[in-house]
């Protein structure tokens, strides 16, 4: 196959680069550039006008009149802006669920009083049945760690099943649809770009939280784990100085993927018409709007393009990074 | 398994596979029609939205019911039009005979106790009737006597031009079905419209109610059976509605010739629900639709520059009374005043939005009575014109404020309360395009004199609610209209707040004059006091209206007797045929 040869991947390697730089740059600079129309203003006069017709459309306009090309820059913003931070924050949450899950196993141990507190205050903050009772419990708790604080005795302890927990909140997330996930609970709550962060965030970690716990159970074997250990350095200071960094390998290659998945769902959503709300532009919403004029082609086929260009350069991203991995010693 | 018996499976899965993917012939005795949205209710005393009329019509008859093809009132289970007289300069009697045919399912005629006691069903409490209410108030009274069981006498306050066919246009409901033991009887219809909210319950009258309630007219009509042509056969919620033409309908063997408002032809009616525009149009070029009405510009311009082949279509046109408008929440204290409302409505370009939408197609207006109604319409009012300065201009008037910078919003400061700031929410249904065009076009335009205006598009159900609730700044959606009655109270006057009156608009001098409107004695009273009706919507604003609609109906070729009607749902269903399909050549 000639067009998987060296050069050829470099090449893509480089395009796909180029292409999701000026993305973000795009969506960096939108507010600022020089665009004929803003994106949310429809031209009663050019209604689905195909590229080139009218003045300034350069493009063509939707069937409601908006501007293409200023839903595609600013869809491109809508994309980066959601999904990014979303990805990070997947990963970071993943990093730690995983990392602390993969290093502590089910072993470590919390004193009753801790116990008594925090399931206290999580009642409480949930507002679950009585919440009063949750005050109660942690009152109880913070009561008897001041008690046994006084008196220098030792607490009872039980222990936290971490792993247990990191990993069937993973499982159990990935045993429903994620589409299907955000869309349940996008039904029940209503959508905002805030609250659609925090959507895509929730239902993206076990991803990443596998990857790290996977990479911490290797690490926290390795010889310079356990001298921390045996040096008398404090649990939580090896974990997250010395065992972390080393676990976060993965996500170096499952970040770019992480991305083109959201981007995916994204777009999705909108285009079912569940996602963000009607004047945020977005490539997916663009898409949908060819079910109200079907011969306006020129409104799929360029959200179509960018999301399927925007995707392919993320897997490329990902797959480059992985060859590289590989080359490490 | 030999390899004879396995091609041989291979053979009938092939043909299975193909049966089953091929287009199904329709059924001769189905007439398929597209609905938006299904019906809120089946219940015939909330006239909710037009899903929903549409199908109470057709379970339940009337005393009158209008002529589509002829735009009048025409006698249904009343024998003729009433016969009216005066008495005194305030009351009206209005004299009514029933078919001596008309009859329930069961054989039991339908009688003037029946009229009685759905009249006074409407004034139940603890009921849904509040729709009912404002639109029936005028009825005082009902006098039946017992050697004449088919006759009875309305009384109505005052003195009307409209009462003659407004006082017949309500779905009678079967006394035995609900009240079996008369136990309403005992009460006057007077008694009850006079029944002050805060009086003690009365257990008769919970229990009427509590028995309609669990009769579940709004799920089940089965249970509350009409003398109606039809009965629902099943409802499927966002998918179908069915109903099949009962065989012993009492016209069928007791009327000859039968009269065109009792003709019932469709053995049974499929309304199929289809949200989406262009899926609707791929359903009747492929067959699975035979009617589908008001449809919107761009499907209609499409089919009529690429017809159909497998599915030949009819296509018209005609006027019609559906106006599109916005509604401002008068309630809102952003919104209490006319001149923020007038500001408002100046970001409106109706004439931009008619173009786009509705291709130029359709009518400007500047109420919410159509033009084509020569004699009441206001014709020297000017057209709410598009113009942004003259909007941020009144906003200055009505003692907004805006702040210096580019993107500074409008503050007002009011005496003992907080300072208000201007900034909207705007909700229409979702699954419209019309309407989100209108609510993006308000939005954009809204931007550039710095209102801060956010988009709610609503699924229909909820949709309803919150605008009966009041949760909303401004609302676009089709207000319906006919040309021969205009009683305003069930939406404009004060009565009504709560239940039509969506906008809560209301002043002493709008329900006067919508008072006055209801009793005018004449038709050159009643245009005067429209006309300026009309003008003080327009210097009051609580709705802005945009442009009339017209009416577009495409049909399969293969249905004969399809009438177009420029009155909501635009053609008379009750007409169709579905002409012979010509046998092949043998």
């Amino acid at each position: 196959m000639a067009l998987l040869t060296p050069a050829f991947r470099r090449w893509s390697q480089w395009l796909a680069v180029l292409w999701l730089g000026v993305v973000v740059l795009v969506a960096a600079l939108a507010p600022v550039l020089p665009l004929p129309y803003p994106p949310n203003s429809p031209d009663l006069a050019n209604i689905a006008t195909p590229p080139l017709e009218a003045v300034g459309h350069w493009l063509g306009t939707d069937p409601q009149g908006r501007d293409v090309l200023s839903i595609l820059v600013f869809g491109a913003r809508t994309a980066v802006l959601l999904t990014l931070p979303a990805a990070v924050l997947a990963a970071v949450l993943g990093a730690l669920a995983g990392g602390a899950a993969g290093f502590w196993g089910n072993a470590t141990r919390l004193a009753v009083p801790y116990w008594l507190l925090g399931g206290g205050v999580g009642w409480w903050a949930l507002q679950l049945p009585v919440p009063l009772l949750g005050l109660v419990v942690a009152a109880v708790g913070l009561g008897m760690a001041l008690l046994f604080g006084v008196r220098k005795q030792r607490f009872p302890s039980w222990p936290i099943p971490l792993n247990a927990v990191v990993v069937g909140a993973a499982t159990t997330l990935d045993t429903v649809p994620r589409l299907v996930l955000v869309v349940a609970m996008a039904a029940g709550t209503g959508v905002s770009i805030p609250g659609l962060l925090v959507l895509l965030t929730l239902t993206s970690w076990p991803l990443p939280a596998r990857l790290v716990r996977a990479q911490m159970l290797r690490v926290r074997t390795l010889p310079f784990v356990e001298a921390a250990q045996a040096a008398g350095i404090s649990p939580q200071r090896v974990w997250m100085r010395h065992a972390l960094p080393h676990a976060l390998q993965p996500l170096r290659t499952s970040l770019p993927l992480s991305v083109a998945g959201l981007l995916g769902l994204e777009s999705t959503l909108s285009f079912l018409g569940i996602g963000l709300a009607p004047d945020v532009a977005s490539w997916g919403r663009l898409m949908a709007t060819i079910r109200n004029e079907p011969s306006a082609w020129w409104a799929f086929v360029f959200p179509a393009l960018c999301l399927i260009i925007s995707i392919i350069s993320l897997n490329s991203l990902s797959r480059h990074r992985a060859a590289q991995e590989k080359l490490l010693p | 398994m030999t390899q004879h018996s396995l091609r041989k499976l291979l053979c009938i899965t092939i043909a299975g596979l193909l049966y089953s993917c091929s287009p199904q012939r329709a059924d001769t005795d189905v007439i398929r029609v597209r609905w938006s949205h299904d019906p809120e209710t089946l219940d015939p005393f909330q006239f909710s939205n037009q899903a929903s009329l549409d199908a109470v019509n057709l379970l339940h008859l009337g005393l009158l019911e209008v002529d589509l093809t002829r735009l009048k009132y025409a006698p249904v289970l009343a024998e003729s039009l009433p016969t009216t007289h005066l008495i005194g300069d305030s009351l009206t009697e209005l004299r009514y005979t029933l078919r001596a045919a008309a009859a329930w399912d069961n054989g039991c005629p339908v009688l003037a106790s029946d009229v009685a006691f759905t009249l006074k069903l409407m004034f139940c409490p603890d009921l849904p009737n509040e729709a009912a209410r404002a639109r029936f108030g005028f009825i005082e009274d009902i006098t039946t006597t017992a050697t004449a069981p088919r006759r009875f006498t309305l009384v109505c306050r005052g003195q009307s031009l409209e009462y003659l066919v407004a006082s017949g246009d309500f779905p009678i409901l079967s006394e035995a079905a609900i009240d079996p033991r008369g136990q309403l009887r005992r009460y006057s219809l007077r008694a009850l419209q006079r029944r002050p909210v805060t009086a003690p319950a009365d257990t008769v009258l919970l229990d009427v109610a509590r028995r309609y309630r669990a009769a579940s007219p709004d799920q089940l009509p089965g249970l509350l059976p009409g003398c109606g042509p039809y009965e629902l056969v099943a409802w499927e919620r966002d998918r179908y509605l069915t109903l099949r033409r009962k065989t012993n309908w009492w016209p069928d063997a007791q009327l000859q010739p039968v009269p065109a408002v009792l003709q019932a032809l469709p053995k049974q009616l499929e309304y199929v629900i289809i949200p989406d525009a262009a899926t609707a149009t791929l359903a009747l070029r492929r067959g699975d639709l035979d009617v589908y009405p008001q449809m919107p510009a761009r499907e209609y311009a499409r089919l009529q520059t690429s017809p159909s082949t497998s599915n030949p279509l009819r296509l018209y046109s005609s006027l019609s009374y559906s106006v599109v408008m916005a509604g401002f929440n008068t309630r809102q204290p952003v919104l209490a005043d006319a001149l923020t409302r007038q500001a408002l409505s100046h970001c409106f370009d109706a004439a931009g939005l008619l173009e786009a939408t509705q291709m130029g197609a359709g009518t400007r207006t500047v109420g919410i009575l159509s033009p084509a109604n020569r004699i009441n319409y206001n014709d020297s009012l000017a057209l709410i014109p598009f113009d942004l300065k003259r909007a941020a201009a009144l906003l200055r008037q009505a003692g907004w404020q805006r702040g210096p910078e580019a993107d500074a919003g409008w503050v007002r400061a009011v005496a003992n309360r907080p300072r208000q700031q201007l900034a909207l929410r705007v909700r229409y249904r979702a699954e419209e395009t019309l309407f989100a065009t209108v609510a993006l076009q308000f939005q954009a335009a809204a931007a550039k004199i710095g209102v801060p205006v956010t988009l709610l598009p609503t699924e229909s159900g909820t949709f309803s609610s919150s605008v009966h609730t009041g949760d909303f700044d401004v609302y676009v959606r089709m207000l319906n209209g006919n040309p021969f009655m205009f009683n305003f109270t069930p939406i404009f006057h004060s009565e009504a707040i709560g239940a039509g009156n969506t906008t809560g608009f209301d002043t002493p001098a709008s329900d006067h004059l919508i008072e006055a409107i209801t009793t005018a004695e004449t038709e050159q009273r009643r245009a005067h006091l429209l006309r300026r009706f009309q003008a003080l919507m327009q210097r009051e604003m609580p709705v802005v209206p945009l442009f009339f609609l017209p009416n577009r109906v495409a049909a399969s070729s293969s249905l004969t007797g399809l009438q177009v009607s420029s009155l909501k749902p635009g053609y008379a269903v009750k007409t169709l045929v579905r002409a012979p399909q010509p046998s092949p050549a043998p």
